[in-house]
């Protein structure tokens, strides 16, 4: 895994311009913490890097083979459908089956009691347990690239130790851009950019 | 060979969570059924037994199952937009994929909708069935093309910012090739005259298209 590369990249909505001319490089092996006030488009700049928005002029380039897994606030899982369901189900978008263990594993990883919660429905988490969830889906998919926005928002202490552990075990091997304005989520990042107004 | 097996594999996922879904939140499959019936029984009991020409019967059958299908697949990827799970299944999911499995379901609930609907509507109306297998034949190439295009359609309608009455309005020029010919052959099918086979190599080539095109569109949207 090289890296993702802005080449001259402007993108505006309607009259405010949010990048112009940018030309950045995220390598591998790094945590990139991108900072900055609210509407300066921290969120933009991740839905950049993962090609889930394209930039009205310049590039955005990272390897053809790389895959991109996201937690965004955004990003919802199926209510209707067990926590099992959604983890086995989103493994399976990327060809991965998840055995018994696995999960388990997944689950005592991002501290959600699978045996507990397992078979229930989402609609009936909290929105520490859904955050708890969708990061287990993030660990299941085991992607190339993250894209963190807000990763830890609503999780308890243990929660962001487990997310915090996890994050610095996987850099070595991962491309990891990590919007925040929590400090604690800054101080585990190698490089900061901040954005202007 | 490989990335058509996971891509079977992606749309199978699929097919399986919406049917988990529909399973649990039967709100759409019950309004498609609920139109479908309220409409038949509606306009069986306003002709009060009287014997209708068989080409009117047919394009009943044809009418209720368009405005049925359109009040089902237009929640295709707008419910999940709503949802806020689309950007989600687009972002771990292959695009083709996704279109592929969206449109095996709505073909899977269209079949629903009509095996429910059909023999009502043979008994309401004293339909005298005298080529089931082209009738059968008819609708499931009927369907096919309805479902592609439904699918499309939806996945067209899904970032309109005012969507009342539009799935409606763009599916109907799209599915009108299809439609034609199958109430011609729905009405050969509930009389003894002679079967014009062209008429389902017609459809067969509107479904082909349709599924074509989707696939190709479905990459720009």
């Amino acid at each position: 895994m090289t890296g993702i590369f802005f080449d001259a990249v402007t993108l505006s909505f309607g009259k405010r311009k949010i990048f112009d001319n940018v030309t950045l490089k995220f390598d591998c092996r790094k945590i990139f913490g991108v900072t900055g006030a609210n509407g300066s488009g921290k969120s933009t700049l991740l839905k950049l890097a993962g090609k889930i928005l394209h930039p009205d002029s310049g590039t955005v380039n990272f390897p053809d083979n790389a895959q991109i897994a996201a937690l965004s606030p955004e990003m919802k899982i199926y209510d209707a459908l067990t926590a099992v369901e959604n983890l086995k189900f989103f493994a399976r978008l990327r060809g991965k089956i998840l055995s018994d263990e696995k999960i388990f594993e997944l689950g005592r990883r991002t501290g959600l009691d699978m045996k507990t919660f397992g078979n229930e429905r989402t609609e009936n988490f909290s929105t520490g347990m859904r955050q708890r969830l969708k990061f287990a889906i993030l660990l299941a998919v085991d992607a190339d690239i993250w894209l963190l926005d807000e990763p830890t928002a609503n999780l308890d202490d243990t929660g962001r130790e487990n997310f915090f552990a996890e994050i610095q075990a996987a850099k070595s091997e991962k491309i990891i851009l990590l919007a925040t304005n929590d400090v604690a989520e800054a101080q585990i990042c190698d490089e900061i950019i901040r954005l202007p107004m | 060979m490989k990335l058509f097996g996971s891509r079977c594999d992606c749309v199978l996922a699929i097919v399986r969570k919406d049917f988990l879904l529909n399973l649990r939140r039967r709100a759409t499959f019950a309004a498609m059924m609920m139109f479908a019936l309220t409409t038949v029984a509606s306009l069986s009991l306003s002709t009060g037994g009287a014997i209708l020409d068989e080409k009117f019967l047919a394009a009943i059958l044809w009418v209720v199952i368009f405005f049925a299908a359109t009040a089902g697949l237009s929640g295709t990827f707008d419910d999940e937009a709503q949802a806020g799970t689309l950007s989600t299944l687009k972002l771990y999911g292959d695009a083709q994929a996704i279109l592929f499995g969206k449109m095996f379901v709505s073909m899977l609930s269209l079949l629903a909708l009509t095996i429910f609907i059909l023999p009502i509507f043979c008994v309401l109306f004293d339909v005298n069935v005298e080529k089931i297998f082209l009738l059968l034949a008819t609708i499931l190439f009927g369907l096919i093309g309805l479902a592609a295009a439904g699918t499309l359609t939806a996945a067209l309608t899904t970032s309109a910012k005012i969507k009342g009455g539009l799935f409606a309005i763009l599916l109907f020029p799209v599915t009108l090739p299809i439609f034609l010919p199958a109430i011609r052959l729905t009405e050969i099918s509930f009389t003894s005259a002679q079967v014009d086979s062209s008429l389902l190599v017609v459809i067969g080539a509107f479904d082909t298209i349709l599924i074509l095109a989707s696939s190709i569109l479905y990459d720009y949207l």
